[in-house]
């Protein structure tokens, strides 16, 4: 009798088996982390994202080997700013960064989730950062790739409730070409101690005062020296 | 500390009777007395042990008020379509909160109550946090979760009223060997579905691991809210793969069809399931540790193989005609 039951469950599972065995072999069937994040799914769109981008990344030593940090990066508008600089920081760097602003309606929010997304909420931001993860923030976005937008100091706040450093991140991107620069600047310390919320308000105000900085003083979408610029030296 | 009376209400239960042998094992528990609709499922050297429904309200206050516990462990809580349907566990469930917590309420000598909860109760409404901690609002969106929020209410009312330590565990769905689960019995079938468009991830939790933190949380006088989460997560395309069952991708409209056949083949698809595998499960179990020193001993991708390698029929030697 019991084999009489058993007979559909194991010829299902034979036909699943068979079914499901070229897919197993060419995905892991573990590959999300606590927050939902998938390497796997990054591995294996990392082609895709190099057709779109290529970033170079400089600045990234300034950033914390274990501990968690938040990065607040500027946007041009449509450029996907912080994807890009995420997924790059996080190869060079060798662990996961963050990136926050996904939506939370499928199928685009739960694609995001794989790719390192987090909502726009400070309980997210925070969350991560306990668990000393390097989280993502983008600044308001702007019309001119060399304009910081505003910093929303309700996201600044999480790492002043968790004590993580705040670093700033100038982005820049080719709008048609594949050229993308990520650039880490130094630490970003609150210049006077405050207890209440005017900290995270005058830190988010600094940080985009900092990103500003860097923006004007930021080559092109590309580093290094050109071909031509090597014949007006000689 | 020694010589405690510890009260376990839903004894019967897989969950129940985990916690009860743990118990007997402390050297801080004195008598332990139990209650529920069925015996216990193992044997328990030192627990006595009371058959009584829901329902009877008169006779669980006399069981409990007669014992006068120190502690008091809840975990009467029917999951829908766990042991029974929405409808039924929904009325136990209360009945029993009811009547235990409300006795519990006139022992005097109560010092703590631990309440089984689940992190159902954060609810997965848009924009809800993708992993909450305890600190994170309470906001239900499934039944269960509604169920489970209405327990951890009576449970505070009554701590302080009466001026007890509540505990309150909110467990992740919890899988075991003799578990009964509806999301453990949805991922045994042969062919499961899944959301296409979402398959977003979740945690579980071993019975093993969540009775051991209801040990803990009793001995400790737990008086907060914890999060008990095996660490790691996975989502439900990725356990079909493991337990090498067909997936069956659906994308919307066609999952109350699915829930519909699921129901005929004897695996119901409860809304609170229906919302992990549309829109994840995860939460915060860091605090677990901190404050109970617990550390899971399966992460969730091991108790989600550990699901499917559980045998659906054993076998226990052959029968010997002869004798018969």
């Amino acid at each position: 009798m019991a084999q009489l039951i058993d007979f559909p469950v194991k010829a299902a599972t034979r036909a699943g088996n068979a079914l499901v065995e070229p897919l197993r072999a060419a995905w892991p069937i573990h590959s999300v982390d606590d927050f939902g994040r998938d390497p796997h799914l990054i591995a294996a769109l990392a082609p895709f994202t190099r057709l779109r981008w290529n970033v170079t990344v400089g600045g990234e030593s300034h950033l914390p080997v274990r501990t968690g940090a938040l990065l607040v990066c500027n946007s041009r508008r449509f450029s996907l700013s912080a994807i890009y600089a995420a997924l790059a920081l996080s190869e060079v760097c060798d662990r996961p960064v963050r990136f926050v602003g996904r939506p939370d309606s499928a199928p685009v929010g739960p694609l995001m989730r794989r790719l390192g997304g987090l909502l726009a909420q400070p309980s997210d931001i925070l969350g991560a950062l306990r668990h000393h993860e390097l989280v993502m923030v983008s600044a308001d976005g702007t019309s001119h790739p060399r304009h910081a937008g505003e910093v929303p100091h309700e996201l600044i706040g999480p790492a002043m409730v968790a004590g993580v450093p705040v670093f700033p991140v100038a982005t820049m991107s080719s709008t048609i070409g594949r050229a993308a620069r990520v650039e880490v600047g130094p630490q970003v310390r609150p210049r006077r101690k405050r207890r209440g919320p005017l900290a995270e308000v005058e830190l988010a105000e600094q940080v985009q005062h900092h990103l500003q900085k860097m923006l004007d003083t930021f080559g092109g979408v590309r580093t290094g020296v050109a071909p031509i610029d090597w014949l007006a030296e000689g | 500390m020694r010589g405690q009376r510890v009260l376990v209400s839903g004894m019967g239960g897989e969950l129940g009777s985990l916690v009860a042998a743990k118990l007997e094992a402390e050297p801080w528990v004195g008598a332990l007395v139990g209650i529920d609709v069925d015996p216990p499922r193992r044997r328990l050297r030192k627990a006595e042990f009371h058959l009584l429904q829901p329902s009877q309200r008169e006779r669980i206050v006399d069981v409990v008020t007669k014992f006068n516990p120190h502690v008091v462990i809840n975990l009467s809580v029917w999951e829908p379509d766990a042991r029974t349907g929405l409808v039924h566990a929904r009325q136990f469930t209360a009945d029993a909160t009811t009547a235990i917590i409300g006795a519990a309420a006139e022992c005097p000598a109560l010092e703590s109550m631990v309440v089984r909860s689940g992190i159902e109760v954060y609810g997965r409404e848009r924009n809800a946090p993708t992993r909450p901690d305890e600190t994170s609002p309470v906001h239900p969106t499934s039944e269960y979760g509604l169920m489970l929020a209405n327990i951890e209410r009576q449970a505070r009312e009554v701590g302080r009223r009466v001026g007890i330590a509540v505990g309150k565990l909110r467990l992740a769905p919890v899988l075991g060997k003799h578990v009964p689960s509806p999301l453990g019995r949805l991922l045994r079938q042969p062919a499961v579905p899944f959301s296409m468009l979402a398959d977003s991830p979740f945690a579980v939790i071993e019975d093993g691991d969540a009775a051991q933190a209801f040990v803990a949380a009793a001995a400790r006088r737990l008086d907060e809210p914890i999060n008990i989460v095996a660490p790691g997560a996975i989502t439900t395309l990725q356990s079909i793969l493991r337990g090498k069952r067909i997936p069956l991708p659906l994308f919307g409209p066609e999952w109350w069809v699915a829930s519909r056949l699921s129901h005929v083949l004897g695996a119901p698809i409860p809304d609170h399931v229906v919302e992990l595998m549309h829109r994840g499960r995860l939460a915060d179990g860091s605090k677990a540790h901190e404050v109970l020193g617990l550390q899971p001993r399966l992460s969730t991708p091991e108790v989600i193989d550990h699901l499917y390698a559980w045998e659906s029929v054993v076998r226990i030697g052959s029968i010997n005609e002869a004798v018969a």
